[in-house]
């Protein structure tokens, strides 16, 4: 057998990188805490938890309690807060270490920051961005990601190389819920990167309240055709009792923060219902709605993209509509407590 | 020692996302008949490394991987200001993942001494992101991804960016060389001038570089050295929609209370 062989052959274990800054836990972490639980009893393997940062021995009991049968925890300042050639340095020396045969890291910016750091000089197989994952007998991960916006799933295997490595989308995977009482072995392992070797320097971090759209019932997003302003699309929301959130177009533009973005480089999410103003309809956007339950859009363009994917749409301008629409349902919401 | 830096961008031909289609017999995608076009976000790759150089001083060299075609998309980054260019072609490189594209591409940018590459945010065809952290990685060099502002500082041999973070931004900064992932409609990419576009049309050719010109083995490459493989692909039926116009807010709200969303 040759030494590549050898590797694959003696891998095992699943692994769930638990991202975390400043000891607040990204939840895609427990997403695929829930989501490698079910490869690892596929497999009959243990699922592990990485834990990487400063003060981190609550993250990884949380960990345990969410489903993993042990937790590496490296611990030290220069994990806080993230910089990817620490994080990349220090992943990377764990995966040599104990030859995981998973391994699984959340899509965020984080987790696709330092993937290939720790996929590169192992020579791992990596694939990106992926929506759904399976495990053969023998195995080999399957993890499935869309191409071209979502038209197609593709599938991609990595047979002769270990560890099979995954950035996952976030929203995809229901979160593992936490079990008081499930126990597990947490292992505080070497530290082996420190501050004089870091070849780059966080100067200042700014953090806002971020918002989770991916739980969301209602959602009404809001895009160009807002022109800067998104008052009717927050009104809207407010009257449906629903999330508000963005195209990409207007988060660049900054009438919408960024953690609302919807679509490929945004967050997936499947409300009941989604309802897109002022949106064309791009397939990166499509890609992160296009399985919500009920579609509506409001464009004033009638070939707009958006209707062919909306079950119900209005040709019109937003700025007459939406107003419209919020009296009209504010107007039931009064008939129904007068019927009640 | 001059503070000049050597910028290397790559870029990327790809299919127009927009002009993909779906055989509908065969459920596979039509790629072959989409035009050419440079993949979107390395415009704004390419404009953040025009206003470093703008700058700092130095110079701007485009690389692309891929198929003699690819040229077209360096003429395009010539015209639009670049001081030069390279094709980095070879059969060999075939069938590559994103190890060994990062890994050919980290060569390259060795070969060109570069202390900042600048890369787009992903690219449209295959949107992995994977291969600007991969040619740092490749070189041990420090990356910057997600970028929305540079800032250069040539006396410190530094270069200081502004990247979007889940949920806010941070500064960092990092030691050269560098490669940056720019994120994509972060800057407003310069048009190309027209004698810029009229020389890069008409006297300009891209230097071609080898898998053995860039000292790279051929195992090291390609198909064979790719850890991954497309093991299928399967057709996402969409999502039956309804896709009826109404023409009143009534009318939506009359349509969504059968549809039951409201409780
Ligand atoms: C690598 C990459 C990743 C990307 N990721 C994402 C992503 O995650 N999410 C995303 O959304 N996009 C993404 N995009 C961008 C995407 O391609 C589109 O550019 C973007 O979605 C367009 O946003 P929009 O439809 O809101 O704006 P526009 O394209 O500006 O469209 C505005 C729409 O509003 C209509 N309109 C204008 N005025 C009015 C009015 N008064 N009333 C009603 N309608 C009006 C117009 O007819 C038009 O249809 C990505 C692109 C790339 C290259």
């Amino acid at each position: 057998m040759t030494e590549a062989e050898q590797q694959v052959a003696d891998a095992e274990d699943v692994w769930v990188f638990i991202e975390e800054h400043a000891g607040e836990v990204m939840n895609v972490s427990w997403e695929l805490l829930a989501e490698g639980r079910t490869l690892a009893d596929k497999i009959d393997e243990q699922l592990v938890a990485i834990v990487i940062g400063e003060d981190v021995d609550d993250v990884a009991e949380e960990a345990i309690q969410r489903g993993a049968d042990r937790a590496l925890v490296a611990d030290d300042p220069v994990f806080e807060p993230y910089r990817a050639d620490p994080y990349g340095t220090q992943f990377r020396h764990m995966v040599e270490e104990w030859n995981p045969s998973i391994v699984l890291i959340g899509g965020t910016h984080t987790g696709r920051d330092f993937a290939g750091r720790v996929a590169v000089p192992t020579w791992a197989g990596l694939t990106a961005d992926v929506t759904k994952l399976d495990v053969d007998e023998d195995g080999l991960l399957q993890a499935k990601r869309p191409a071209f916006g979502g038209n197609v799933l593709a599938t991609i295997v990595c047979e002769d190389h270990r560890p099979q490595m995954a950035t996952v989308r976030a929203g995809v995977f229901e979160a593992a819920e936490p079990d008081p009482d499930r126990e597990g072995e947490i292992e505080h392992v070497d530290v082996v990167v420190s501050e004089e070797e870091t070849i780059s320097e966080v100067i200042e971090r700014v953090i806002g309240d971020t918002a989770d759209i991916t739980d969301a019932d209602r959602i009404v997003a809001v895009g160009g055709g807002a022109e800067g302003d998104v008052s009717p699309a927050v009104e809207l929301a407010e009257a449906l009792d629903a999330e508000l959130a963005a195209s990409r177009k207007a988060v660049d533009e900054g009438w919408v923060e960024a953690s609302r973005q919807v679509g490929q480089t945004g967050k997936t999410v499947r409300p009941e219902l989604y309802v897109a103003l002022g949106i064309s309809g791009a397939i990166q956007h499509l890609e992160g709605m296009k399985d919500s339950r009920v579609v509506v859009a409001i464009n004033d363009d009638p070939n707009a993209a958006i209707f062919e994917h909306a079950d119900y749409g209005i040709v019109g301008d937003i700025f007459e509509i939406v107003p419209q629409l919020v009296e009209a349902i504010e107007a039931g919401a009064e008939l129904q407590e007068v019927a009640q | 020692m001059s503070n000049d830096w050597t910028i290397v961008v790559g870029v990327k031909q790809v299919p127009d996302s927009d002009e993909v289609t779906i055989d509908p017999d065969t459920g596979r995608l039509d790629r072959a008949n989409a035009p050419a076009v440079l993949n979107t976000p390395d415009r704004n790759a390419l404009e953040a490394a025009l206003a470093l150089r703008d700058e700092v001083g130095g110079e701007v060299i485009a690389i692309s991987m891929g198929p003699p075609n690819a040229a077209e998309v360096l003429e395009e980054s010539v015209a639009m200001g670049c001081d030069d260019a390279a094709l980095i072609t070879d059969r060999a490189f075939a069938g590559s993942d994103t190890w060994p594209t990062s890994y050919t591409l980290a060569e390259a940018v060795k070969y060109f001494d570069a202390d900042v590459v600048v890369c787009g945010e992903e690219t449209t065809d295959s949107s992995t992101g994977q291969v600007p952290p991969g040619i740092a990685a490749h070189n041990g060099w420090a990356q910057l991804t997600y970028v929305e502002e540079l800032e250069p500082r040539p006396e410190e041999n530094q270069l200081i960016a502004v990247r979007d973070v889940e949920g806010g931004h941070e500064r960092v900064a990092a030691d050269l060389p560098v490669v940056v992932a720019f994120a994509f409609g972060e800057n407003e990419p310069r048009p190309a001038s027209l004698h810029r576009k009229i020389y890069a049309e008409n006297d300009f050719e891209p230097m071609e570089l080898t898998a053995e010109d860039l000292g790279i083995d051929e195992d090291d490459v390609g198909l064979d050295a790719s850890p991954t493989q497309v093991g299928g692909m399967d057709t996402v039926s969409p999502v039956d929609r309804k896709e009826q116009i109404v023409e009143t807010p009534e009318e939506l709200i009359e349509a969504l209370a059968e549809t039951e969303v409201f409780s």
